[in-house]
């Protein structure tokens, strides 16, 4: 095959069996790779109603087809299964080295079933595949593991995607990780991970990937790198990668500050903002096949951390910890960051319940008692302890362990305090401060409350103020922009007004995650760059050039369409109702009390509308949310 | 006036481009084995080598991909022949 290294692994602990599979030709050109396959495996095999952490759940890593080439950003795995902590498709992504280690020892993706007699890890070096003892990997972290295993193998080489103790015991946000800094973090695939006791899958690869028209296929990458560069984003977030999002969030007043408390936290610009970027990070650092370079390698300088070195000062955690935690000093997210990333946690999970757990504190439903330490807003040692509390399940941690949603249940009066959509943790920034196409993507979102799979590719952080206030959002780019930007004319017109002054939120909402499914199906990034400028006429060219398979633009974007309704359908099969649509009550009751946003909250009514708008959008009902006859078999999605 | 080769390791950021394009530049495939390049990874520390195979053909499709400056060229003056 082409571009396809044509099989799957499929492997069974408890039986300790290994079955290759060979791709079927049919499966593949519909559900195209990544994302696409995994939503195609989990709604085909499991059983709905399983237990997330049993032996039934299976957890599937698939890597995007264009993985292993030098199309630009070319690295990305999604990995699934069902989640442990929102109870429905969960499903992660992340790029680095793993995915084209794994192409190269000539398999598009792994399937994990079944549940290891004891601690086991998985050697997949070319042909050879082995299940070898883990027991002396059990209890270390992440980054010791990633170490051990490479001695074990004298290979520096080998890339490694394995859980901490936070997935060993069950902490339902434990990440996998991916190497020493990357991570499928969201949605708690660790913890399925280590109820298979299962530590890691290292990989080796030191095949090939084929093309099916090089001359071609070599034009196109060409067009797609001239393509990324040409974006307006791509300077800025070469220089300071995702944490240029520290300043529009602060000028709009929509931070997270204090657990959602406040939109406006005085000194983030100074302590928290951008600028600080260059006080702990000079050079770039990429995943295979990147020209963009986003993760920054940071060193923190001076203070109680001083000489701590990794990579990445990323937006992220610098949101969940420096403003939902309200702690100032930068240094100490980075810290943060390594002991999640050694313990293998969410560091969006894992930042939000310890601003849940500041919130209890500072409405006297938790005490210091009850914890061992102080927490008050801002607290750097006490935060750092309660991770490891979480991961290890200590005292209080033990209960945080189960998500905030099982937490706010567990303790009397804590449940206003858990900010969640769908079970899963908000990340980033207020809607009350901000509502826009990425708010939106809060509630339509099929893992939860989450900022990655709903991203207007045109969005204007300038901009805050609407015509019409939840159904659009400015647009504000010239028009060369919105001539430029790869979309079908007839959906153009039907998401902005003319002359492209405003975007439709609610259509662009299903855009954009129709888009973002496809990326997460062939392998490429959704940084801005990417996003902006890589639309589905590339990636039509991209992967018939690569594989040999011909497909139309309208083909491509229908296929996102396609596997974002298959996850849909499995989250119906799981329950999902209409009624889990909302955001936390303190949005549509509490004004934001300081900044620029103060006194605003949520509009039930607007916010519902726009729900009915997008659910239309879609072709589902929007009683059930289900997609209807019609639409599946458009899609193909009714046998 | 002739290209020649510069090679900055520290501004690596190791997406290992220059090889990927390598391998598909003079076979059929990408391999990164077959490649007249290689990036190693020390990932732990984000440092990055870069080594040329003596089978190098010069040829510096390497420096036009790179996105980061570690692969650059740069116009030299032609080198006298021989004799003159």
């Amino acid at each position: 095959m082409n571009g396809y290294a044509g099989k799957l692994l499929d492997i069974d602990l408890s039986t300790a069996t290994i079955q290759e599979k060979i791709l079927d030709e049919q499966l593949a050109r519909k559900y195209l790779s990544g994302l696409g396959f995994n939503a195609e495996i989990l709604y085909r095999e499991l059983q709905p109603g399983i237990d997330p952490l049993g032996p039934e759940n299976i957890l599937v890593f698939n890597v995007g087809v264009m993985v292993g080439t030098n199309i630009p950003t070319a690295s990305r795995i999604e990995a699934s299964a069902k989640s442990p902590l929102t109870g429905r498709f969960g499903t992660t992504n992340s790029g680095n080295y793993w995915g084209s280690e794994l192409k190269f020892a000539g398999y598009d993706g792994v399937i994990v079933r079944g549940r290891a007699e004891k601690p086991t890890y998985v050697l997949i070096r070319d042909e050879e595949v082995k299940f070898l003892d883990g027991g002396h990997l059990w209890g270390k972290d992440c980054w010791e593991a990633i170490d051990l295993i490479r001695a074990d193998h004298r290979d520096p080489e080998i890339q490694v995607a394995l859980i901490g103790p936070a997935g060993e015991n069950l902490v339902r946000f434990a990440s996998i990780e991916n190497g020493y800094y990357d991570a499928w973090a969201r949605t708690g695939l660790g913890a399925v991970m280590g109820s298979k006791n299962l530590k890691a899958i290292a990989v080796r690869g030191t095949g090939s990937v084929k093309v099916a028209h090089k001359r071609e296929f070599l034009s196109a990458v060409d067009e797609t790198r001239r393509a990324i560069v040409s974006s307006p984003f791509f300077g800025a977030f070469s220089k300071f990668g995702s944490m240029l999002a520290t300043g529009p969030y602060h000028e709009f007043g929509a931070l997270p500050g204090r657990n959602f408390q406040t939109g406006y936290l005085p000194t983030w610009w100074e302590t928290r903002g951008r600028p600080q970027v260059p006080k702990f990070s000079k050079r770039g650092v990429g995943c295979i096949a990147c020209n963009i370079a986003c993760a920054h390698w940071a060193e923190v300088k001076e203070g109680p951390f001083a000489g701590l070195k990794m990579k990445d000062l990323e937006v992220t955690p610098v949101f969940a910890f420096g403003a939902q935690c309200d702690i100032e000093d930068l240094s100490v997210v980075v810290k943060a960051t390594e002991v999640c990333q050694r313990l293998g946690m969410d560091l969006v999970s894992a930042g939000s319940s310890v601003a849940f757990a500041m919130e209890l504190v500072q409405r006297g439903i938790l005490t210091r008692d009850d914890l061992g330490f102080e927490l008050p807003w801002g607290e750097v040692e006490g935060s750092l302890q309660l991770l490891e509390d979480i991961a290890l399940r200590k005292g209080v941690g033990a209960v945080l362990a189960e998500g905030t949603g099982r937490a706010g249940e567990k303790i009397a009066g804590a449940m206003d305090c858990a900010m969640t959509v769908k079970g899963l943790e908000i990340p980033m920034y207020d809607p009350r401060g901000r509502w826009s196409t990425w708010t939106l993507g809060f509630l339509t979102n099929l893992r939860g409350g989450d900022h990655l799979r709903s991203r207007n590719p045109v969005e204007n952080l300038k901009y805050n103020e609407n015509i019409e206030p939840y159904r659009t959002e400015k647009f504000g780019f010239d028009l060369k922009l919105y001539e430029q930007l790869d979309m079908p004319a007839a959906v153009k017109e039907d998401i902005f007004t003319a002359p492209a002054g405003e975007v439709n939120v609610a259509k662009m909402a299903k855009w954009a995650e129709d888009l973002l499914a496809l990326y997460n199906s062939l392998g490429i990034c959704i940084r801005p760059p990417v996003l902006q400028q890589v639309g589905p006429t590339l990636m039509a060219k991209l992967y018939t050039t690569l594989t040999g398979w011909e497909i139309t633009p309208e083909e491509m974007i229908q296929a996102g369409e396609r596997i974002w309704n298959l996850q849909k359908l499995f989250n119906l099969r799981e329950g999902e109702a209409r009624s889990e649509h909302v955001f936390p009550e303190r949005f549509y009751r509490v004004p934001l009390p300081e900044g620029p946003a103060a006194g605003r909250v949520l509009d039930r009514e607007r916010v519902e509308a726009a729900l009915d708008e997008y659910f239309q959008a879609r072709g589902w009902d929007p009683a059930t949310t289900g997609p209807g006859t019609e639409k599946l078999q458009e899609l193909g999605l009714r046998q | 006036m002739a290209k020649e080769l510069v090679i900055n390791p520290q501004r690596c950021i190791g997406c290992t481009t220059c090889a990927l394009t390598c391998s598909i530049t003079y076979g059929e495939d990408f391999n990164l084995n077959r490649a007249f390049v290689q990036i190693l990874k020390d990932d732990r520390k984000g440092l990055f080598s870069i080594a040329f195979s003596s089978a190098c053909k010069g040829c510096k499709k390497c420096a036009e991909v790179c996105p980061s400056g570690a692969l650059r060229t740069i116009e030299v003056a032609d080198k006298p022949k021989e004799g003159q």
